[in-house]
């Protein structure tokens, strides 16, 4: 098995209790398993794992296609990369989250993506997976080969102001002066909000109520809860370098006691320490 | 396998996997050939837009990255732009960042920060949530940054996850380890090693590893390398990439 050290089936013999569950009843699920099920799986910092062979990996030639295409569909418009990762990070759901290989999920994004932004039909999708399929089990030297029929008018497609509107700015840089005066300074001490986690977020559970100092006051930019979604009209936050201590993040912490760890945090997530 | 095996050598090791290794096309190399098919045809984006881009793609790498520690080692000025500015100095060693879409690449953002280290502190990259990584400076990231388990572990046991890959602090030394979670981008500052009094840029480039920019290793003389590692062999493989 790739990415861990566990490619010893004899050494995972133990015994386990699985509870098969198909649909519980809703007073079987208190807060705590709500939240574990609706945890986000991208998600994973602080969760427990074993030591792990660290690999690298020779790139296929289908994972630079696919990674060029989510780029390309940022360039022309289509989808910002926050939209990308909420897609294949998120929305994708746990057992793919785990069962998929890492450019698997991207594919799946932009599948996801072309079908709910309404450019393709599902139904054109399953019929041209299915002729490509035919055209690959041929064997012709080629058959890995995209082979569009036509070239689409690109003034037709509907496409984001942002690709348009950064250019030549950057971004985060075309949000700046849009979110007011920054609420928090170099500094202060504040508190990450545990504000209920549905369907998307950037902000960490393992950080959640956690003590912090503002390091540095960053930039404006939407909030990834916004830009997931494709909200371009909202108002843009401040986000903030936040330096934790790890002895209030984590307990026990079995490093030394002056270890840091610092996460980029927009203000919705943040009170002042009370 | 002896321990020497496996630390050196393509991970060809059938009987450890619990599926057979998949030969044949895969249903992913199928769906992102219909899915480029599709979007051609509908006008989301042009071939040509995806040649040019790939071919940004195929050259990005360390090299920049390295060149830029490099150059703030030997020159204090500099040094100052890249911890103020690091954008501005990483056109200094050739890299626009609003390159090559005019508002940076997508999944990069144009928002890079430098972390100095020193001798009491050093800095470890993650990308806890999902991979974010300096792709400009440093080019693609390797698999084991985009893993679970480097990115559940190395948040709360940095020094022992740090131990894995070779590398042992004292605790007098503060370990900080910057989870990117947002649009900014990171690359770490290593203090310059004893033993390079006088050396030029080029030498002093030859020994900042990709590893040492993301905090998993200290660069040191005559260290042009990563460790190796085991490496997962393609069955169709990206060119020239």
């Amino acid at each position: 098995m790739a990415n861990n050290s566990m490619g010893d089936f004899v050494s995972q013999l133990r015994p386990a209790l699985h509870r098969l569950q198909d649909w519980p009843y809703p007073d079987q699920i208190d807060h705590t398993l709500f939240a574990a099920f609706m945890k986000n799986p991208h998600d994973v910092g602080g969760d427990p794992d074993a030591p792990a062979i660290f690999e690298e990996k020779e790139e296929e030639a289908w994972e630079l296609n696919t990674f060029v295409t989510c780029e390309v569909l940022g360039w022309r418009g289509i989808w910002t990369s926050e939209e990308r990762r909420r897609l294949g990070n998120v929305d994708v759901g746990r057992t793919l989250y785990h069962g998929f290989p890492y450019y698997g999920r991207w594919v799946w994004a932009i599948a996801r993506c072309l079908v709910e932004k309404d450019h393709i039909t599902l139904r054109e999708l399953l019929e041209r997976v299915e002729e490509v399929r035919a055209r690959v089990a041929g064997g012709a030297a080629d058959a890995l080969s995209a082979v569009p029929r036509s070239v689409g008018d690109p003034k037709a497609v509907p496409r984001n102001r942002h690709h348009i509107e950064a250019v030549g700015k950057g971004d985060p840089q075309r949000f700046a002066g849009q979110a007011g005066s920054p609420r928090f300074a170099v500094g202060d001490r504040v508190r990450v909000r545990d504000l209920p986690t549905i369907f998307y977020t950037r902000t960490q559970e393992y950080l959640r109520g956690k003590p912090g100092t503002i390091a540095e006051v960053s930039y404006e930019s939407l909030v990834p809860e916004d830009e997931a979604f494709d909200r371009e009209e909202q108002k843009p936050q401040w986000f903030y370098i936040v330096r934790f201590n790890m002895t209030d993040v984590w307990e026990p912490y079995a490093g030394a006691d002056s270890d840091t760890l610092q996460a980029e945090i927009s203000e919705l997530w943040l009170h002042p320490l009370d | 396998m002896t321990h020497d095996e496996t630390a050196n050598t393509p991970h060809h090791a059938p009987e450890r996997h619990a599926a057979p290794m998949v030969e044949e096309v895969t249903d992913f190399e199928v769906l992102e050939i219909a899915l480029r098919e599709l979007a051609i045809e509908k006008g989301l984006f042009t071939a040509e837009d995806h040649r040019h881009y790939t071919e940004f793609v195929e050259q990005i790498g360390p090299a920049p990255g390295s060149r830029l520690v490099a150059k703030a080692w030997v020159d204090p000025d500099f040094k100052q732009l890249v911890l103020r500015d690091a954008i501005a100095a990483s056109r200094e060693v050739g890299i626009d960042w609003l390159h090559p879409t005019g508002f940076g690449t997508p999944s990069d953002f144009t928002a890079l920060e430098v972390l100095e280290n020193t001798p009491t502190l050093h800095h470890v990259i993650v990308c806890t949530l999902c991979s974010c990584y300096p792709r400009p400076l440093l080019g693609n990231s390797p698999e084991w940054y985009r893993t679970p388990n480097y990115r559940r572990r190395i948040v709360r046991w940095p020094r022992q996850v740090l131990g894995e890959f070779g590398l042992f602090l004292p605790d007098d030394v503060e370990i900080r380890v910057e989870d990117s979670n947002s649009k900014r981008r990171f690359l770490v500052l290593p203090v310059r090693p004893a033993g390079t009094d006088g050396w030029t840029e080029d030498q002093l480039a030859e020994i900042v590893t990709r590893d040492c920019m993301i905090g998993v290793a200290l660069p040191k003389p005559g260290v042009t390398t990563n460790a190796p590692r085991p490496t997962h062999p393609a069955v169709r493989p990206a060119g020239a990439y």
